[in-house]
Parts: C-alpha cells; sequence; structure tokens
C-alpha cells in the first residue's frame, strides 16, 4: 500500500448551534480543513461522510453525504456516507486512507458531521439508543448508561476502582477542556463537583456522561507527491489504520479486556505501524463515558488489567504526564457529536503532532524533539458486551 | 389472556402443568448456548443450533438502578446482569427489591417470573420478563 499522509485537519467548534444545519456545520469543517491543507474543493477526488443519526434527526435518511458535499462546493466525484455509530468519523478517515493507499486517488476528504440540539431530546435519545441491537434491547429496560455502569460495577468488583477513580478522569478531561476553544463547555471541574452531580446510573454520576452536541471535523488525506507539494509541514502520516466489530458475546466470564474490540483493534494498529504503546506521545481515546477512558488505558496497552486506576490518580495521563491522554477534554469537555467524534480526535492529534495545540501542547517523551507518535481510539455503539465497531489510528510526524 | 412483549423469546405456561421459561439457543456441535436464539451458532458459526428452554434460576453479575429511563419507562429502572448455568449472561429488568444501588449482592441467587408491563387494545396483558430475588430455601 502507498504511504498516506494527513494533509489538514479542521473542525467546526462542539457546542449547541440551533440556527445551524448539518450542511453548514460540515462546510465550516471542511473548508477549514481544505484551507488547512493549502487544497480548495476541487482538488477533492472523493469524499466520505461519517454521520449516525441524521436520518433519525432531520429525516434525510439516504445519500446525506451527497446533501451535504453539494453544499460545501463538492459535487460529481465519489461520495460515500459513512455510519459506524460513534465511530462514524474515524471509519471516514479509514475509508478516505483505503482509497489512497490503494492508489485510486491523491486526495480525499472524510468529514464527520453530527447535529443533535434539535429541541427534542427524547428524540435524540432514541436516535442513540439505536446504536445497539434495537431487536434485543427495545422495550427491556436497556440505555447505554445502564449497559456502561452494569460493566463498570464488574470492573469495580474486579480492581477496587471507585466512584472518586472515575471522577478524576472527568476532573482531568475539564481541566485539558477548559484550554480548548472548540470545546462545547470550558469549565473545569472539581472532585467534589463531579461526585456531587446527580446519579443517573450508579456509578455514574452526570458529569462522567458525554453531553449530546452539535459539530463537524474533517481531514484532508493525500499521497506522499501531493504532499511533498501542498501539505503543511511537518509531514503527518498515517501509520496504521484498524477497524474491526463485535466479537465477544456476553458470557458468564470474568470481564477480560483482551476480549474486546479496543484490544484487537489497537494491536492491529501497532503491528501495522511497527511500534508499541510505549513508543507513544499523545492519545484520544472513547469517553463516552468517563469510568471507559480507564479501561481505554488497557484496551490500547498502557497498562496492565486493572491498572488504568493508577494510571490516572498519578497523573500519568494529565497534559503533563508521562503519556497525555484526551489533551482536547476528551467527550466529558466537548460533548459527543457523535459522527464528528473520531475525526476531532485526528485533528487535536495532527495539532500536537505538529506542535500547534497551544495551552494544550504536550513536549512528548522526548521534549528535544516534540511529539511524534499519537493514537485515536474511538468505539462505536455496542453488540452482546462489545463495541459494535472500533476504530484505532496511530498518525506519525515526518 | 397474557401475550409476550416479544415474539421468540418467551414460553409462556399453557396449563399448570407448564411453566414460563426463556427460549435461548444451543449449538450441538460447540454447545455455545445464546440468548436470545440464534439459527447460526455465534463461537464456531455452525448451522446445527437447536432452541432450549433457559433455566428459571440465575445468579445476579451486577446491579444498577437508572434515573434516566428509556422510552416507555418511569425512573428507577432497576437493572442487571443475569448468569445462566447454560453460560448465557443476559440482561435484565430487576424486580422485587428497592431502587437502591446496594440493594442486592452480586452472587444473589435470582429467579425468572413474566411480569405485566401494559394492556393492549383487546385488554390483553402484556407481559415481559424480569428477574426477582429467589425465596430463601427455594423456587418461589
Amino acid at each position: 500500500v502507498r504511504d498516506v499522509f494527513v494533509a489538514g485537519v479542521g473542525v467546526h467548534s462542539f457546542g449547541k448551534f440551533l440556527d445551524k444545519n448539518l450542511k453548514e456545520l460540515g462546510r465550516v469543517a471542511a473548508k477549514t480543513a481544505l484551507d488547512d491543507a493549502g487544497l480548495s474543493v476541487k482538488d477533492v477526488q472523493a469524499a466520505y461522510f461519517g454521520n449516525a443519526y441524521g436520518g433519525l434527526i432531520t429525516g434525510q435518511e439516504s445519500v446525506r453525504g451527497q446533501t451535504v458535499f453539494l453544499y460545501a462546493g463538492i459535487s460529481g466525484i465519489p461520495v460515500l456516507n459513512l455510519e459506524n455509530a460513534c465511530a462514524s468519523g474515524s471509519s471516514a478517515f479509514r475509508e478516505a486512507w483505503l482509497g489512497i493507499a490503494a492508489g485510486e486517488y491523491d486526495v480525499a476528504l472524510a468529514l464527520g458531521a453530527e447535529k443533535l440540539y434539535c429541541n427534542d431530546t427524547p428524540r435524540t435519545m432514541a436516535a442513540i439508543a439505536t446504536s445497539s441491537d434495537t431487536e434485543v434491547v427495545s422495550d427491556t429496560g436497556w440505555s447505554f448508561p445502564v449497559n456502561y455502569a452494569l460493566n463498570i460495577r464488574l470492573y469495580m468488583e474486579m480492581y477496587g476502582a471507585t466512584q472518586a477513580d472515575f471522577a478524576r478522569v472527568v476532573v482531568k478531561n475539564t481541566r485539558n477542556g477548559a484550554l480548548n476553544p472548540h470545546a462545547q463547555f470550558h469549565k473545569a471541574m472539581t472532585l467534589e463537583e463531579v461526585l456531587g452531580a446527580r446519579e443517573v446510573c450508579y456509578p455514574l454520576t452526570l458529569y462522567m456522561c458525554s453531553a449530546i452536541g452539535d459539530g463537524a471535523a474533517a481531514a484532508v488525506l493525500c499521497s506522499r507527491e501531493v504532499a511533498g507539494k501542498y501539505a503543511r509541514k511537518p509531514f503527518v502520516q498515517v501509520a496504521g489504520s484498524a477497524l474491526v466489530s463485535a466479537a465477544f458475546m456476553n458470557e458468564p466470564v470474568k470481564p477480560s479486556i483482551k476480549l474486546g474490540a479496543g484490544y484487537r483493534a489497537s494491536q492491529q494498529a501497532y503491528a501495522q505501524a511497527g511500534i508499541g504503546p510505549e513508543d507513544l506521545d499523545v492519545i484520544e481515546v472513547h469517553d463516552a463515558f468517563s469510568p471507559a477512558e480507564l479501561q481505554a488505558y488497557e484496551e490500547i496497552g498502557l497498562c496492565g488489567e486493572g491498572e488504568g486506576i493508577r494510571l490516572i490518580n498519578d497523573g500519568i495521563t494529565d497534559i503533563s504526564g508521562r503519556i497525555p491522554v484526551n489533551t482536547s477534554g476528551g467527550l466529558a469537555s466537548k460533548g459527543h457529536p457523535v459522527g464528528a467524534t473520531g475525526l476531532a480526535q485526528i485533528a487535536e492529534m495532527v495539532w500536537q503532532l505538529r506542535g500547534e495545540a497551544g495551552p494544550r501542547q504536550v513536549p512528548g517523551r522526548n521534549p528535544n524533539r516534540g511529539p511524534v507518535l499519537a493514537l485515536t481510539h474511538n468505539g462505536g455503539g455496542t453488540i452482546e458486551g462489545d463495541a459494535a465497531a472500533m476504530c484505532v489510528h496511530i498518525l506519525k510526524r515526518i | 389472556m397474557r401475550i409476550p412483549f416479544k415474539k421468540g423469546i418467551m414460553h409462556l405456561a399453557e396449563s399448570k402443568a407448564d411453566e414460563d421459561y426463556l427460549i435461548g439457543s444451543r449449538c450441538r456441535d460447540c454447545s455455545a448456548a445464546a440468548f436470545p436464539p440464534r439459527v447460526v451458532c455465534h463461537k464456531c458459526a455452525g448451522e446445527n443450533v437447536e432452541e432450549i428452554p433457559l433455566s428459571r434460576r440465575g445468579e445476579l453479575a451486577s446491579f444498577t438502578v437508572s434515573w434516566a429511563a428509556p422510552e416507555g419507562f418511569k425512573p428507577p429502572v432497576i437493572m442487571g446482569f443475569i448468569d445462566l448455568p447454560e453460560g448465557v449472561r443476559l440482561l435484565s429488568l430487576i424486580t422485587g427489591c428497592e431502587p437502591d444501588k446496594d440493594a442486592l449482592p452480586g452472587g444473589r441467587e435470582m429467579d425468572l417470573v413474566f411480569e405485566g408491563i401494559r394492556s393492549d387494545q383487546e385488554g390483553n396483558q402484556v407481559v415481559a420478563f424480569m428477574f426477582r430475588p429467589a425465596a430463601a430455601g427455594g423456587i418461589s
């Protein structure tokens, strides 16, 4: 396969934008990414659109990508619509990578966008609940918070994790998010505020559950030839890309991260990139519910099973720590415009690798060299105890 | 009369000699069991799969109380993972206990019940499956 580079990234800030539609959110992110790459809409040879709930929220069930891209001035070229729940954006990125790696295109655009605020919260919540096997779970009392809470209680029982350990994830992420102009929320939460918040579903308090959001994020991917002519320096290469689906089925066994999609996807991505978790400088993981961040540390091999608790408590994953995680503020600060989430993770990692993350900038494992390797972990939906879709990418500064 | 809230997963007792149970499946080749029942084995992908009645008694593996309810429910919604001896972990509504996160300990024996959740237009009682704490000393 050919080497693929990220020529540019862009986001439409995450938040509540009742006066903006999906097209406008998407247009802004696409335009910003193309400007960042020094390319125009006319240079795009293929475009991939990640979105999860546009059909259920707006009624535009079909050809959503074509409607958004046309509005943004991109037409006539191959367009693919990607729906992989919360992993839709990173799935779009992966398809763009495949198209260039295969030699079919030299410039491809991956756009993730989502519009969840519609003055009808039950409608939004019902849409989100479809990221499961609806035939199995509908009418049973199931919800995403319940699903997470039941799994997290097993983790608490096995490893002695406490509600305060999970609250510290929110404290860290909102401290980072307060420094991110694109985040939905800019307040750094205290431990007391997180623990004292309304209980949604023990051990989850309100601030451990990511908020809904509107937003968009995009990346322009290109071949080495195009990167050499246009892309901003330093170049960022896609060193690993993996997508897996649910394989584990609920069984009465001790939960092991090695059964899960996050472990399998990250192992594939590491093998492809020829690196291990010890080589990473900065990471974004999927913290739709904050306790899941600790499990993500374990899935991607930052530590052994049950040791994620120690990483958060020792400040290892702070911006100033040995291996910073969710420098963007994670979904705790950004909120979760589902289809945009994966590409916003990639945008944050590109900014970090280029040294453009401002007050959130990490020094890298070797401060003389700066950060070189970044990983994104983006899970989507749930089926039978596993992530329905899990996408892991490794980016490398050249 | 009673009717199930979903087709194909609940057997409703038709006589006093009969009893309510959940319908699962088991692979005749690798013996992996599943709920809801499957036609293709989730372990070995074989098609030699049969429907089986699942045990009416299981063990509580995890437990929580949700103060946010999905469509059609009112909080609090009490839910748990139930481990069945066939090797199935299922997610179920829990009844017969207080809406307190510490109401039931892990490992607690639980019994299957089909309880009415609403009436349909013909006056039938629509029943769903739930688990409740087993009475001490045997199946209640």
